[in-house]
């Protein structure tokens, strides 16, 4: 209602005379990405919701590192504690809601105590240093084998479709996880959208200048930290809802890493850019497995840094520069 | 004694923790950069030099050969690769440096395939002993290499034209410019010679690991923390961070039982945090000061 009240208070420009063209193209969209589950294959479906997964991890890191600046090498160590909290939660017979509850807040809790003292580093004092929880977080799920199953891991059965749905278990996953991963979304988007956000970028920009313009710098990096960890416990909740499976291969070093990649690949500040780079970090692999095996690794580094060079605002940077460029062609 | 022992195992391999922390802060300086392929472009120079030495070359030749072609790796990588990434937003380039890595891993498995090798000795396996402490000549040859590396480091930088410009290019490209410094060929010199300083680190704790193209992440890690904690753009700091780390880790895993094989590698992490958190600019870098 109040996009249609702003669109007719809005001079006649072209624009504002292609917004009911383009809400009819988000339908669209919509109805074709809610239709193609109940036509895809369970491997497929599982692809996706794991798209969906990392790009909720995705988007909390983007919070910290795109937002606010600080390069984290730690984000794994959250989605891991979010699967471990939930494998605990749904294996001691506790609903869906009270699993997730315990997932985020173990995981904001985690992430408030690293924040306090770890954002007063600086650039890349500040990535080593987040380099320590997954170094932690792996020997420590190794041990704790009463809860975590040590190396072996812990299966559990975290949700099944109800009967009323009529859908199969890895359909009813996909718009579970899609359902949560926008909420997730829609409250970060909305929580960017105003003095966090300025502040963040500010802080990005130069922390002296922010500071001397009265932005209270580590408050607003402990939050930015600690979005970035609340993300990382949804992805967890939701990665064992994908998998129903979590090992410390989780928690490794390689995962925080690939998010970060993923970031960048992705476009870093967009809210797109966090699902195309999940979309590569999980798609990209299978592709160079089959053109071939032995060399995947070094075809998927390579299409990497393919990416990087051409699109160095990532891969949501490069469509919104082909959209705008669309649409002059278009309109000339 | 034992004591003395950990300490003597603590420095060896601190030793080459330095080696390679003196490749990051070298790449730091030049480009400003945290260059993480590091530790897989050493381990590219040591798969170079055990095929060097597979054609019958003797040891010592093979790995002078190897850090000459380490030297045009680093630098090729540089022109070729990263400077596109140069004066980029950070992340970008650090991002493209971990893309560097994994291409360089896919490579070894590619051209060397997946299995271990092993690779021959510097020195030789005699043992010396002193102070009641036990050392191969390999641990007192590594710390040797070591020192002397360092200190050629610091007369190249502070008493020649070259290592002149190299830290007028880093410190302001720009200003190095106008003075009339080819900046570009700077810059691939400083990384060219990180790469031969990674290539020594990786020829140094090749003799005792099973060579693996992932062989040098963990050393990588240390040398992170050793390079951080010396501030980053010092090479005296990153040594002495370096030992310390080695020292510390050595003696708190020997020591305390809690730690055990899988946790040492949080130790100098800890150590880092703590320190880090009285002294935010390293042990011997520069508060960053700047005007507004």
């Amino acid at each position: 209602m109040t996009t249609t009240e702003r669109a007719s208070a809005a001079p006649a420009t072209l624009s504002a005379r292609a917004r009911p063209l383009r809400w009819i193209a988000y339908a669209v969209v919509a109805v074709v990405l809610l239709a193609i589950p109940q036509f895809a294959s369970p491997y497929t479906n599982l692809q996706l919701t794991l798209i969906l997964v990392y790009g909720v991890a995705i988007l909390g890191l983007d919070v910290l590192v795109g937002r606010a600046g600080q390069v984290s090498l730690g984000q794994s160590a959250f989605v891991g504690l979010g699967a471990y909290a939930a494998a605990y939660a749904f294996g001691h017979g506790w609903g869906p809601v009270a699993a997730l509850a315990l997932a985020v807040a173990l995981a904001g809790v985690v992430a408030v105590l690293v924040a306090i003292p770890a954002v007063r580093l600086r650039g890349f004092a500040f990535g080593i240093i987040t380099l320590a929880l997954p170094a932690f977080a792996v020997p420590l799920a190794n041990r704790l084998v009463d809860l975590t199953g040590g190396s072996q891991g812990v299966a559990v059965v975290a949700t099944t479709a109800p009967e009323w749905t009529g859908q199969a278990d890895d359909q009813w996953r996909v718009y579970l996880v899609g359902v949560v991963a926008a909420v997730v979304f829609w409250l970060v988007h909305n929580l960017l959208d105003g003095r966090l956000g300025r502040a963040l970028a500010a802080i990005r920009v130069n922390e002296a200048m922010a500071a001397a313009n009265g932005v209270a710098v580590h408050r607003n990096k402990v939050l930015a930290f600690t979005v970035a960890g609340l993300c990382g416990g949804v992805a967890g909740w939701l990665y064992l809802i994908a998998v129903q499976f979590v090992s410390p291969a989780i928690l490794q070093l390689n995962l925080a890493v690939s998010l970060l990649v993923a970031l960048v690949v992705g476009g870093t500040r967009s809210l797109l850019g966090a699902l195309l780079g999940a979309a590569f970090f999980v798609l990209v692999p299978n592709v160079t497995d089959n053109i071939s095996p032995g060399r995947s690794y070094l075809i998927f580094g390579i299409c990497l840094l393919v990416v990087l060079f051409f699109f160095p605002g990532g891969l949501a940077g490069a469509l919104r520069r082909f959209l705008t460029w669309t649409r002059h062609r278009l309109h000339r | 004694m034992i004591a003395v022992q950990q300490i003597v195992d603590g420095i060896t391999a601190g030793s080459i923790y330095a080696a390679l922390a003196l490749a990051l802060v070298l790449v730091y300086r030049s480009t400003g950069l945290v260059n993480f392929a590091q530790g897989q472009m050493a381990a590219v120079s040591v798969y170079i030099g055990w095929s060097l030495v597979e054609t019958g070359l003797p040891v010592w030749l093979a790995v002078l050969l190897t850090l000459l072609i380490s030297l045009v790796i680093g630098a090729l990588t540089e022109r070729l690769l990263i400077r596109r990434f140069e004066g980029q937003e950070p992340l970008v380039a650090i991002v493209a440096t971990v893309a560097v890595l994994i291409c360089f891993n896919g490579l070894i498995n590619l051209v060397w395939g997946g299995s271990v090798r092993a690779f021959p000795s510097l020195f030789p396996d005699d043992v010396v002993s002193f102070l009641g402490a036990r050392a191969t000549w390999g641990d007192v040859g590594t710390v040797a290499v070591l020192a002397g590396t360092v200190v050629i480091l610091q007369l190249f930088f502070l008493r020649t034209r070259l290592g002149l410009a190299l830290r007028t290019a880093a410190d302001n490209p720009s200003s190095a410019r106008l003075l009339g410094l080819p900046v570009g060929s700077l810059l691939l010199v400083g990384w060219g010679l990180a790469a031969v300083l990674g290539g020594l680190a990786g020829c140094l704790v090749a003799p005792s690991v099973p060579l693996q193209p992932n062989m040098m992440d963990t050393i990588l890690v240390y040398a992170l923390a050793a390079a951080v904690l010396g501030g980053l753009d010092s090479p005296l700091g990153a040594v002495v961070a370096a030992w310390l780390i080695g020292i510390v880790e050595t003696v708190a895993g020997a020591n305390i039982d809690v730690i055990g094989s899988d946790l040492r590698i949080a130790v100098p992490l800890v150590l880092l945090a703590l320190i880090l958190l009285v002294r935010p600019q390293g042990l011997f870098g520069h508060r960053d000061v700047e005007r507004l």
